[in-house]
């Protein structure tokens, strides 16, 4: 199994386009302001993290490799 | 106390100066119903933000829903072409409400993102590059003829896979459908009548994207029909949109952004010594600040889904709402300094290309354009000369769109 996922979200880009808890909605939800926000980094695996991490309009997610530290996106 | 608020938002003042008609109202009255149009215009950040995020209270779904006469009025006689518009229009997933609109949405979304757009961005450098190089044989241009109106027109048709020799007989088209006074009473007839010249042109072509697919937007789209999210009508017309779409829109940054540094000398020589020393680049905050500081879109539409309370107000269900990113974007609450162009500001989270669902699908393309355009401008030119002194704008509450800006350049030494 793939190693663990550390997530982030620059609430100062983010849009609220709605498309990261749709794509890997286990991993993301809206927060009260309608701004993404991560629940669990490895709520969905890691393929559908890090399409929704693509899909984001703004780039506003970042996706490291907990282990070695590697930024996986963007 | 309140002064009185003159409702014409057509008016030459309105037009002229938005920024302190609607910073007025923002101040005086940020929930504000216009009695002459009889609609809500609301100017603050904060609510236009709020608004944009909840979707489900403020539907898109505006020419499908509303079966007012239009604003300003048309003839009565175009009633018959107004109902045809309406019907195109409603097609548009830009007018469709969840969850419809993600099922339309998600087919293009993928075309769109910032990874998959980066690869456009050589072809937009020397799309850019032609048409300076056409520039500096005159020595002067119309920066809004000769450079901000064929730039995205250019970009989106080779996004299309259009032929070379269409560019043409679509832009005359994509003028006849924008360039007619929005205000004017007779206006239906052209665009009646752009919008199925339009139609006929992109049929044939959307029919042998099915049978054929290629790297374009209009195979994604066709993809879209094979999978049954898309008629094949609204193949047609969603074409129509991203054709549309990207330009009175980005013809409006780049015209108003060259403007801003044209008035505001320092940030020009700013951008010009840029030493490549921050992140994000200066290059990007600056199209930001312009994006913030004379937004393209001045306005957004929707209706209310159902009673919503702002403000001290009742907006009802079915009530047309306006909201203002002239206003929200220089709103003291959220920007320091908001009458300011400062090409360093960051973070800069305007809402120029709306927020929320609906954020600008061509954010990243128009961006990409955006920036270099300018870092073209000013690598090439020591100063760009305003050659008027007077500015006459579109006459429209959507757009914010100079009817012309002539300039003589002077370049730079090497
Ligand atoms: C943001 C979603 C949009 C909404 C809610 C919207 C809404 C409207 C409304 C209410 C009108 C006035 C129609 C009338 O005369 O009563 C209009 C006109 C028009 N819109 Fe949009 N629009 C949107 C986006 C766009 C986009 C992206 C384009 C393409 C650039 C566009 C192009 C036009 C054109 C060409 C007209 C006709 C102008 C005229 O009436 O003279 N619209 N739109
Ligand atoms: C500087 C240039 C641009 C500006 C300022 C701009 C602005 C906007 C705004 C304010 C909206 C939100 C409309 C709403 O909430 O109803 C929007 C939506 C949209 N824009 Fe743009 N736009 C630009 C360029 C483009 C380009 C180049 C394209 C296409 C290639 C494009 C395609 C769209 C589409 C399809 C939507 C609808 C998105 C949705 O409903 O999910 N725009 N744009
Ligand atoms: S996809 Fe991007 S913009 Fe949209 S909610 Fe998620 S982080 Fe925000």
């Amino acid at each position: 199994m793939a190693g663990k996922l550390q997530v982030s979200i620059d609430h100062n880009v983010c849009v609220g386009n709605a498309m990261c808890p749709h794509l890997a909605g286990k991993t993301f939800a809206l927060n009260d302001d309608r701004q993404g926000s991560v629940i669990d980094p490895d709520g969905d695996t890691r393929e559908n993290v890090l399409e929704a991490a693509e899909a984001c309009p703004v780039s506003a997610i970042t996706v490291v490799d907990a282990e070695s530290g590697e930024q996986l996106f963007p | 106390m309140v002064t009185a608020i003159n409702d014409d938002m057509f008016s030459g003042q309105a037009i002229e100066d938005p920024y302190g008609y609607y910073g007025q109202l923002r101040s005086e009255d940020p929930v504000h119903w216009n009695e002459k149009y009889k609609l809500w215009v609301l100017t603050r950040y904060e609510d236009v933000v709020w608004c944009t995020r909840h979707n489900e209270l403020f539907s898109s779904a505006v020419f499908k829903t509303d079966e007012r006469t239009p604003y300003p009025e048309i003839e009565e006689s175009d009633m018959g072409l107004y109902d045809d518009i309406r019907k195109f229009f409603a097609s548009w997933f830009i007018q469709h409400d969840r969850p419809v609109h993600m099922d339309m949405r998600r087919v293009l979304h993928g075309y769109f993102t910032p990874k998959s757009m980066e690869q456009w961005r050589p072809m937009v450098k020397s799309v850019i590059k032609d048409l300076l190089d056409e520039a500096d044989e005159q020595g002067e241009m119309d920066i809004m003829r000769d450079f901000a109106t064929p730039l995205p027109l250019f970009v989106i048709a080779q996004m299309m896979g259009m032929p070379y020799e269409d560019r043409k007989f679509i832009r005359m088209l994509a003028e006849k459908l924008l360039f007619i006074g929005r205000g004017d009473i007779g206006r239906m007839q052209p665009l009646h009548d752009g919008i199925y010249e339009l139609i006929d042109y992109l049929s044939p072509v959307v029919e042998k994207r099915i049978k054929n697919p290629e790297d374009d937007f209009i195979s994604v789209l066709a993809e879209g029909e094979k999978s049954g999210i898309y008629t094949r009508e609204q193949v047609v017309s969603n074409a129509i949109l991203l054709l549309l779409a990207g330009h009175e829109t980005t013809i409006n940054l780049i015209c108003n952004g060259s403007l801003a540094f044209m008035q505001h000398p320092d940030q020009w020589d700013l951008l010009k010594n840029d030493k490549g020393d921050v992140v994000p680049p200066l290059i990007n905050r600056a199209t930001e600040e312009c994006l913030r500081y004379d937004p393209p879109v001045k306005s957004i539409q929707r209706i209310a889904s159902e009673d919503v309370e702002m403000g001290g107000k009742l907006i009802r269900k079915n009530d047309r709402i306006r909201w203002f990113i002239t206003g929200a974007n220089r709103d003291p609450e959220q920007f320091e300094d908001p009458d300011t162009f400062d090409i360093n500001r960051w973070p800069n989270a305007h809402v120029g290309f709306g927020s929320g669902i609906h954020h600008c699908l061509g954010a990243t393309l128009a961006r990409l354009e955006g920036q270099e355009a300018f870092k073209a401008l000013a690598d090439r030119y020591d100063t760009l000369n305003l050659e008027a002194r007077e500015f006459d704008y579109q006459p429209s509450i959507t757009f914010r769109s100079l009817k012309a800006l002539p300039v003589t350049m002077a370049m730079a030494a090497d």
